[in-house]
């Protein structure tokens, strides 16, 4: 049965892999994942607990406004590396000329984008482009016009719509010519957009994608029954053998991104954070316990507690790379790959983690992570810490590690057991 | 000169996997070449190689990497699942050179 479900799900992780549009989406967030890091550390460099006790207040008020532009200029406007990325990307996979596609989509977003602040009370300042806009409040408007910008500039190209330089004219010229008409169709589009929206309508698109699609979408993305439906997918996609995350977080990596950049704004400005899920929740409570599955706990049980030797030496090779979150040894070797015994702990233990983790923190027990990048590959306990700038944190892990303990045990004695007898089975056969 | 290429996600859970190869592919005295990459790499890197291995959680990609492969008349196929979880590379190594040796 389980061959035939595999065989089911093969060619549709194949195609959710390949599909044009989800992996530009991955690699343009991957473009944004170096400058995020950066932002992190130094949010997390300027926030450390105890600060408090060696510096007066005013001296970490000075610190935290002078370092607070590394994470400003990254996550703060993450949009931007978002948007030129998917222009990029999408634009190299059509084989045109790729750093075009990628200022045209940044240009196409600011095209949409109001150039005035309008605050809460007194008069609008005109000239300035608010940071918001770029940043997570900007990002599904962004990704849109990204993707239809680029679409539009390859296809103008392809049919070869373009101004052609005689031989001898520098490459570099040459290309920038070919790029003009192809530019100007594109930016026209969007200009025309812009103007029909804000003169027949008084409004703007960010504010129109922002309330049509981008905070239900995020809304619905932060709650805890989607999470748990999300959680749900990966582990099964694992238990065939598929990587669950990079099929299921393709999807859902907008979603968490948007949310994590919505703490992390949240965060800096010193108000409290508004969502518990987003993307550092999904990697350092459901992943960054031991890899995927938090099967930390899986090999602690298995070294103190098992007997068989086949068990006790994938335990011994899956130790050092499951410190770092990294987790094939045990899911090929143990194997957790459709092994009938291990569903049930498989895929029960993360969804009971993430639903105790979500209620610890809605109670107000464990702080939710402030949406820094924590890498995943990060040690637990450590992770925990970094992600929540808060012991509590940390010890969340703890926690959920023994919980994952104790699902698995007895599904993992029985296995013990059945795979003991194998072995003596084995041995009496050479014997003989 | 055997040259080998493994493929993950992200190349990083295939590395133990590569240095228990070429500690196996040594103590038979044989030299090769072998490296690990993730798959947004696989179709560049596999111009270097003699065959493709890709790891198991990555099976879903064994039709499209197959398909380049194909331009440069090399075989792509899935690591045994057992020899990817125990980082059995003697095993891993013999996979591979027997799927170079009926190319």
């Amino acid at each position: 049965m389980f061959e035939k479900i595999s065989e089911f799900l093969l060619p549709i992780a194949g195609k959710l892999n390949s599909n044009r549009y989800l992996q530009v989406l991955r690699d343009a967030f991957m473009l944004a994942f170096p400058l995020t890091i950066f932002g992190s550390i130094f949010v997390v460099l300027t926030n450390l607990p105890f600060l408090n006790k060696m510096l007066s207040e005013s001296a970490i008020a000075t610190f935290q406004s002078s370092f607070g532009i590394a994470s400003s200029a990254t996550m703060g406007i993450m949009s931007v590396f978002v948007v030129f990325g998917i222009g990029y990307y999408l634009s190299k996979s059509y084989d045109v000329e790729a750093i075009f596609g990628g200022a045209i989509a940044l240009v196409s977003f600011l095209l949409l984008t109001p150039f005035v602040l309008q605050p809460e009370t007194g008069e609008a300042v005109t000239g300035v482009i608010p940071v918001d806009r770029l940043g997570a409040k900007g990002m599904f408007l962004g990704m849109l016009t990204a993707f239809t910008s680029a679409e539009i500039y390859r296809k103008i190209v392809q049919k070869n719509f373009t101004i052609k330089m005689p031989a001898g004219v520098p490459p570099a010229v040459a290309k920038s010519f070919a790029a003009l008409i192809p530019a100007f169709i594109t930016l026209t589009v969007f200009l025309l957009i812009n103007v029909l929206v804000t003169l027949a309508f008084n409004t703007n698109m960010h504010d129109v994608i922002y309330n049509a699609v981008q905070a239900p979408l995020v809304g619905l993305g932060s709650g805890i029954i989607p999470t748990l439906i999300a959680v749900f997918f990966i582990q099964i996609l694992w238990f065939f053998g598929l990587h669950g995350q990079i099929i299921i977080n393709s999807v859902m990596d907008p979603i968490w991104n948007t949310l994590q950049i919505e703490n992390l704004e949240a965060y800096t400005a010193g108000k409290e954070i508004p969502h518990i899920i987003s993307k550092p929740f999904m990697e350092i409570y459901t992943v960054g316990m031991g890899g995927t599955g938090m099967t930390l706990a899986v090999i602690i049980a298995i070294l103190l507690f098992m007997k068989s030797k086949q068990m006790k030496q994938v335990g011994k090779l899956g130790l050092a790379p499951g410190l770092f979150n990294v987790n094939e040894p045990i899911i090929f070797g143990l194997p957790i790959v459709m092994n009938p015994i291990i569903i049930v702990p498989w895929i029960l233990a993360p969804m009971i983690v993430t639903l105790v983790t979500y209620l610890a923190m809605s109670s107000g027990l464990v702080p939710p992570p402030t949406g820094v990048t924590v890498p995943w590959t990060v040690p637990i306990f450590i992770n925990g810490i970094m992600a929540t700038n808060s012991i509590m944190g940390g010890v969340m892990q703890l926690v959920n590690l023994l919980i994952v303990f104790v699902i698995w045990f007895p599904f993992l004695k029985a296995l013990d057991r059945l795979n003991v007898q194998k072995e003596k089975e084995a041995e009496a056969n050479q014997a003989s | 000169m055997k040259k080998i290429l493994l493929a993950c996600s992200s190349g990083m859970s295939t590395s133990l996997l590569v240095t228990k190869m070429i500690d196996h592919a040594k103590t038979i005295g044989e030299e090769t070449e072998i490296w690990a990459v993730g798959q947004d790499k696989a179709k560049q890197e596999m111009a270097k190689a003699d065959v493709v291995l890709i790891g198991p959680q990555m099976s879903f990609l064994k039709g499209e990497l197959q398909k380049e492969a194909q331009k440069y008349n090399i075989k792509v196929d899935v690591i045994d699942m057992m020899a990817y979880g125990m980082a059995d590379g003697k095993k891993a190594y013999e996979q591979a050179v027997s799927l170079i040796g009926d190319k």
